[in-house]
């Protein structure tokens, strides 16, 4: 209020009017919504003269004359200027100003103004994730909020996807964030029976939201308790908006490509480096590996006929993608309704994996009296998707790499004489096209997502909300294999498997909202009840009468089948107060009491707590003289939170039923801990928001720190005593870091304008404690005191002796002097591992720009990661230097070959390992930059279409992935295995035959009328 | 006003009652405590501490292939893609082997499981019950043991110490695991006669027959076999005597008779139950081809198996197949992918009583050239004269492929091709993840990481 006045000032001096005739001005102020607006200025250009207006938005004032301008501002509005002329009646309606400043944030049984806001939550709205031709939504937050980790598993259709926000927290427990949609926790597990991840999240499509708001801080997921530890996830879905019905019709087509293939040996050169390996084997020579060509080229190689089939061309197939998304809106009479369909077809990268989703979605609210509202959301939608086994697998497509370029993918015309045909057999590994062709494995999804809702007002400060909302996961899974497939002997298997997860939760809280004159008090306090319950039931067949009969019924042997039930259950209690004085100072405190069936009584409850503070310091009159400066807000938060992701009963001593030789036996399954609880986090928070030239550049700088204590670990125990891992609370871990957001209006105009975006999150992860100080390894990940949680630990590649060819690696041992001993050896035994690099990235990083010049506009997001690294395990078959018959990457040529050569490849010595073994030698840094999305559209001219009734029609073109930026030399910076996706704590950083991701291109087009 | 309050209170009420909702019990599982107080349990336990040795990862195939390649020179050869079998098959182990690994682990499982047995017995009220539940428990421990001791350990010097470290011995069962669980290796002295010794209850504890569950004369035959590893041939041989005897147990009428069978044949004394839902036989996955049940025949009877044959016309020389997926010799022995697995064949008794009488220069229970010949009588020619090489050869060529090579090599001091029998290389590295848990452990020679 002053700085404006000041401003006014400023004006005065400058243009320096002075007063001829007086005229007297009315009018009233509204908002988008058309209510009135209070305490909009309102002042004459050039002069101290102003008033603000009544709690009705109406004002009145005495203008010089028909020269005059009024200027009308408000925070959080675009501020307006306006000629008096003739006019003695001037209302206006105020616009809100491009800052994000006056959005509303989702935050868990409620919603708050972004500008009043102590707490960090990342907002997107349905344009940021719009347009994004991909089946899983969770893609469209990567490089759009600063601090959230998004990471797809591979290039498959249905892959998993983890989502990280602010690092990882926790070790064996959850490390996902709780996704909440319209109040219903979504029931995130992977559900995938043969190990491959499916994200379970795929049933939601992206038209469908109308916003996610990311709770990144303790004080914004503490509301959530004992589930907020990673940081909750809000989506809401599209609600209708009283007016006329707007139909909104979405179509697009595109295809799909691998983001990248690697370059593999031709036949020829296989042939040389193979018998090159045979002569250099000690075991055996160069005949063995005639023999092997001999069977892998079905006697061609060496002929005309010899083959040369480029594996990796098999594999992958060019995919395409189709949306269609059809919605309606609107609202009259108290009722707004939504209901939306979409439908997607996406044919994967990767052959034979499709997928197909069609959803339905009914949004619909009835204001029944003055007090009390009432609605129905519900979704229904199902997906299919036809798969293709875990990165692990011999039979899953990109292990084809490994196929000898001599072989032929199929049996030719002349081997049918000798009873042959279909894919080729004698392959170095089992050809996956007989898996292709002879196989199926489909997963089928229906999901419902529900919620009833009431709300009642007492008065007009307080109000009762009840909302019960479920969540319906049905999962099936089917699969087949004919008598050709791949190790199959017992006349064809047939699968399948049901999965019902259901979760419903019934909420119930109060809402006090209350100004009185310069304070504000906003108090929620309630209740809350979860249940999830999960039944899985399965059946294995074998011995069918004929291949064209597929399914377990028509098996003649019944080998195998479970049936499985399991629960969880929480209550909660909640309380939230915020209260905010004279519109700067403002305080915030929330608890909440957990409860879950999850923990044995003795510490089956946790309370959570969190307070935060917000001061508005642009509102002060010590920065009034800062012009530049239209908002600047300051925070900070601390609270705690827990994780009870660890399985439904994960502290009992636990015995199960397991059968020898069809007799029932007992069998210890898991070790128990009486005194597990939950794992506690406590995340403080502090932070600048802040608005420059009337809004043109906001941002945000935060800094966190979270500890994460009593980690849940499942500790490695001493095999010998017979039994392999127990639940602890032991050890903590902390993430710290800083976030950068900055956006700018950069070209604020009628027909150009662009708008840059950019966030960056720095995240430093170090394990403060462990049990008992001892390192916990599993495979080529280490937890290690003071190091990066899961970093990669093996021992370190030194080259090749340029003598003889042996591959050596550093002796890393510690000397009696405490010094390292750099020396080398060529036995890998020999070998101390070493900490070689960090799974988790430094510095995450996105950039959006958004540039519209008349109809036209382009939007792209470049997204990064820096500090990383990705050991692929698959090395030591691909580039092996032809250690086995393998196909090897072309890089493998440089061998050693004579005494006195320098390279990095070791001689080629078949069998022998040399340089085969787990080691650095295929650890390389992961950093890479990638423009994510880039969208070129065209809006045609309202005239133009008018005239066809419609209301707006864009076309467009969009290409996701389209360009990479790494030094990394596997198939993507990005992929990871999935073929430990099952089990608690994976593998992180390590890539194994995993498919890149694909690279898109779409054509669409949205028509509203 | 107040009925609105009332209202709202009424809510929160609602939800207070919830509280008993949060008492789930799981629905798969018992709890340590059910587990072990019951006779039915108890009893339970044993059966799934079969279920545990059988799987693939010992007695289930991997041991056995592990066993072979280990001692391979040029009877067969590795043709598979696996590298862990490979590094056995090159005599270059790494501590990261997850073959190893595996190995150990099961086995340490089943020790813990038999133990819990042992320990809660007085749960079972029956005498004779809980004498063969006790019995059937330590046969079980002892197979685990020697096999352990047998991998990790050095070999057996008959008439020294043998001090040097075997592996850990857990008697008693674990079911808290919040207490420092390291432990040290016992000697090999002392696990030989922990295995000794509960073979020797298990023979007094078992009755004469038990089903396909382990009965007196597998605890014996099983005896017979460690003292022969020990070099204890009186003992072998009248341990083996013995079984030959008054087992019941009788030579399979032909040679392929004593494999691929569904359920026990006269010949096995002792075997793992495989059916078509429960048990695993990896043998044939690395030993058959693709429609044989395995993968593309793994393992090849490799030129020099058949040098060792003196009868061309021995059946069990041409017990082979040609695969179709790498055009090799494949043994028959594993041709039915849900076939039991023999653990002791009578045969090997006869070969034990052969070579222990012959050493022993005795003649109990038959001359060592019948018991060879009794071996001979369904494969090949009658020998007229044996002498100790013609016995162990005819070891080879009833027992190949059955887990016996690298083991056989050993006691009798015999090369593995230039590799000295003692040679550290032919000894498992102690797996990593007990290095990198057990403060207490200490690596085997040769093995430094």
């Amino acid at each position: 209020m002053k700085k404006t006045l000041l401003l006014t000032y400023v004006l005065t001096f400058m243009f320096a009017l002075s007063a001829i005739a007086q005229q007297t001005i009315t009018g009233r102020i509204t908002d988008d919504s058309g209510e009135g607006l209070p305490g909009v200025n309102v002042v004459i250009k050039g002069t101290t003269d102003g008033v603000t207006t009544d709690i009705d938005g109406n004002y009145r004032l005495s203008v010089p004359g028909a020269d005059a301008v009024l200027v009308f501002s408000f925070v959080g509005m675009d501020p307006q200027e306006i000629t008096v002329g003739s006019r003695t009646v001037i209302d206006v309606q105020m616009a809100s100003s491009a800052t994000e400043l006056a959005e509303l944030v989702v935050v868990g049984y409620g919603t708050q103004s972004k500008r009043f806001m102590t707490d960090n939550v990342a907002k997107l709205s349905s344009e940021d994730i719009q347009g994004v031709p991909i089946p899983s939504f969770q893609n469209a937050l990567s490089g759009k909020a600063a601090g959230v980790r998004v990471t797809q598993q591979n290039g498959k259709v249905e892959s998993g996807i983890s989502v990280s926000i602010r690092g990882t927290s926790s070790v064996s427990a959850g490390q996902q964030p709780l996704f909440v949609l319209d109040g219903v926790p979504l029931i995130n597990d992977n559900e995938s029976q043969n190990t491959s991840a499916v994200n379970p999240l795929l049933s939601i499509p992206t038209s469908d939201i109308e916003s996610i708001d990311i709770l990144k801080d303790a004080s914004s997921a503490a509301i959530y308790g004992a589930r907020g530890a990673n940081g909750v996830v809000i989506i809401t879905t599209k609600r209708g908006k009283e007016g006329k019905a707007k139909f909104s019709l979405n179509l697009s087509s595109g295809i799909s490509r691998p983001t990248n293939k690697r370059d593999w040996l031709n036949s020829d050169q296989y042939i040389e480096l193979f018998l090159e390996a045979g002569d250099n084997a000690s075991w055996t020579d160069r005949t063995f590996v005639e023999g092997r060509f001999d069977r892998y080229s079905n006697n061609t190689w060496g002929t005309p006929n010899q083959f040369d089939t480029d594996w990796q061309d098999v594999a992958f197939q060019d995919g395409h993608v189709r949306d269609i998304d059809f919605s309606v809106s609107g609202g009259n009479n108290g009722s707004t309704y939504y209901l939306g369909a979409s439908y997607n077809d996406t044919k994967g990268i990767i052959l034979s994996n499709e997928l197909e989703r069609f959803s339905g979605r009914a949004n619909i609210s009835q204001k029944v009296n003055d007090k009390f509202t009432t609605g129905i959301n519900f979704n229904y939608s199902r997906v299919t998707i036809d798969r293709v086994a875990n990165d692990n697998a011999f039979v899953t497509p990109l292990q084809a790499i490994a196929q000898s370029p001599l072989s032929p993918t199929h049996f030719g015309p002349d081997d049918l004489a000798n009873g042959e045909s279909g894919p080729f057999t004698r392959t170095v590994y089992a050809n996956f096209l007989l898996q292709d062709e002879f196989g199926s494995y489909q997963t089928v999804v229906n999901r419902s997502l529900g919620k009833l809702f009431g709300q009642y007002e007492f008065t007009d400060w307080i109000k009762f909300n009840s909302d019960f909302s479920y969540d319906i996961f049905n999962q099936t899974e089917d699969s087949w294999d004919g008598s050709r497939v791949p190790f199959q002997s017992t006349q064809g298997e047939a699968y399948a498997s049901n999965v019902l997860s259901t979760n419903y939760i019934w909420s119930n809280y109060a809402t006090f909202d209350q100004v009185f004159d310069a304070h504000a008090l906003n108090v929620v306090v309630g209740t809350e009840y979860n249940q999830g319950n999960r039944r899985f039931v399965d059946i294995e067949s074998q011995n069918f009468p004929s291949d064209d009969l597929q399914t377990v019924t028509s098996g003649a042997t019944i080998s195998d089948g479970d049936g499985t039930t399991t629960a969880y259950s929480f209550v909660g209690y909640f309380a939230r107060a915020q209260y905010s004085y004279q519109d700067k100072y403002v305080l915030k405190a929330s608890i909440r009491r957990d409860g879950s069936s999850r923990f044995g009584s003795d510490s089956r409850f946790g309370t959570f707590p969190a307070v935060s503070v917000g001061w508005i310091l642009s509102e002060e009159s010590f920065l009034d003289g800062l012009n530049a400066v239209s908002f600047l807000k300051f925070r900070a938060s601390y609270g705690e939170l827990g994780n009870a992701e660890l399985g439904n009963f994960p502290s009992r001593g636990l015995f199960q039923g397991v059968s020898y030789n069809q007799r029932p036996g007992l069998a210890p399954t898991q070790p128990g801990n009486n005194a597990l609880s939950w794992e506690s986090s406590k995340q403080t928070d502090i932070g600048f928001e802040f608005g420059l030239f009337n809004g043109r550049v906001s941002g945000e700088i935060d800094y966190y720190k979270k500890q994460t204590d009593d980690l849940l670990f499942e500790v490695p125990l001493v095999p010998s005593s017979g039994a392999l891992e127990i639940n602890r609370n032991t050890g903590s871990m902390e993430n710290s870091g800083i976030e950068v957001i900055l956006n700018g209006d950069v070209i604020q105009g009628g027909d150009l304008s662009w708008n840059v975006g950019i966030n960056f999150a720095t995240n430093k992860n170090e394990v403060i404690s462990v049990p008992e100080g001892n390192d916990i390894v599993s495979g080529r990940n280490i937890i290690r005191e003071g190091e990066v949680l899961q970093s990669l630990y093996m021992i370190e590649y030194a080259g090749v002796d340029p003598a003889n060819g042996d591959a050596l690696y550093y002796l890393n041992t510690e000397n009696s002097d405490g010094s390292i001993d750099r020396g080398t050896t060529n036995d890998p035994n020999a070998a101390t591992r070493i900490i070689a690099g960090s799974p988790i990235p430094d510095v995450i990083g996105g950039l959006t720009s958004s540039l519209r010049y008349k109809n036209f506009d382009c939007t792209f997001t470049f997204q990064g990661e820096w500090g990383a690294s990705i050991y692929n395990a698959g090395g030591r078959f691909q580039s092996a230097n032809a250690d086995w018959f393998d196909n090897q990457t072309v890089d493998q040529m440089a061998r050693w070959q004579n005494p006195g050569d320098i390279t990095n490849v070791p001689q080629a010595r078949l069998g022998e390992g040399n340089g085969s073994g787990h080691s650095t030698r295929w650890l390389q840094e992961a950093d890479f930059i990638r423009l994510r999305n880039i969208t070129l559209a065209y809006s045609l001219p309202t005239d133009l279409i008018s005239n066809a009734g419609l209301s707006s029609v864009r076309v467009y073109a969009t290409a996701i992935n389209l360009l990479t930026f790494t030094d990394y030399d596997g198939y993507d910076p990005e992929a990871r295995s999935d073929a430990a996706a099952r089990t608690v704590t994976p593998s992180p950083g390590i890539d194994f035959y995993s498919a890149p991701a694909a690279r898109t291109f779409t054509l669409g087009v949205n028509i509203g009328f | 006003m107040k009925k609105n309050i009332y209202i709202l209170f009424a809510a929160v009420l609602v939800l207070w009652s919830c509280e008993d909702r949060l008492e789930i019990e799981p629905a798969q599982s018992i709890s340590v405590e059910a587990a072990l107080s019951s006779e039915a349990n108890i009893k339970g336990i044993l059966i799934g501490a079969y279920d545990e040795l059988g799987q693939d990862d010992n007695w289930g195939g991997q041991m056995q292939v592990i066993s072979d390649l280990m001692g391979a020179t040029n009877q067969l050869t590795w043709q598979g893609t696996f590298i862990q079998p490979r590094e056995y098959f090159q005599k270059s182990v790494l501590v990261s082997n997850t073959w190893t690994e595996q190995m150990w682990r099961n086995a340490y499982e089943t020790i813990n499981q038999v133990n819990l047995v042992v320990d809660n017995i007085s749960a079972i009220e029956d005498p004779a019950e809980a004498n063969r539940v006790e019995g059937e428990a330590r046969f079980l421990r002892a197979l685990a043991y020697f096999d352990l001791v047998r991998h990790f350990g050095a070999q057996w010097q008959a008439g020294g110490g043998n001090t040097g470290p075997g592996v850990p011995l857990f008697t008693n069962g674990i079911t808290d695991y919040s207490g420092d669980l390291s432990i040290a290796r016992s000697t090999i002295a002392e696990v030989y006669a922990q295995v000794i010794a509960d073979l020797t209850a298990a023979m007094g504890l078992l009755s004469a027959t038990n089903g396909e569950f382990a009965d007196q004369y597998s605890a014996e035959a099983l005896l017979a076999r460690v003292y022969l590893q020990q070099g204890n041939y009186a003992g072998a041989r009248d341990a083996a005597n013995n079984v030959i005897a008054n087992s019941g147990h009788a030579l399979a009428g032909t040679f392929a008779g004593a494999f691929n069978n569904d359920s026990d044949g006269i010949e096995d004394v002792f075997a793992f139950q495989v059916t078509n839902q429960t048990g695993e036989n990896d043998l044939v996955n690395y030993y058959a081809d693709q429609p044989t049940g395995g993968r593309q025949g793994d393992i090849a009877v490799a030129a020099g198996y058949a040098t060792l044959f003196d009868d061309p016309a021995d059946v069990r020389a041409s017990y082979t197949y040609v695969s179709v997926d790498n055009g090799l010799n494949l043994t028959l022995k594993y041709s039915n992918q849900f076939a039991n697995i023999s653990v002791i064949r009578l045969a090997e008794m006869y070969l034990i009583r052969a070579e222990s009488n012959f050493r022993e220069g005795s003649t109990t229970g038959d001359t060592p050239l019948n018991d060879i010949n009794a071996v001979r009588a369904r494969s090949a020619v009658a020998l007229g004269t044996v002498d100790l090489a013609a016995i162990l050869n005819e070891r080879q060529l009833e027992l190949a492929f059955e887990g016996f090579l690298i083991h056989d090599l050993k006691r009798t001091g015999t090369a593995v091709g230039t590799i000295a029998a003692d040679d550290p290389s032919l000894i498992s590295p102690i797996p990593q993840d007990e290095m990198d848990t057990n403060p207490l452990m200490v690596q085997n020679t040769g093995y430094t990481n």
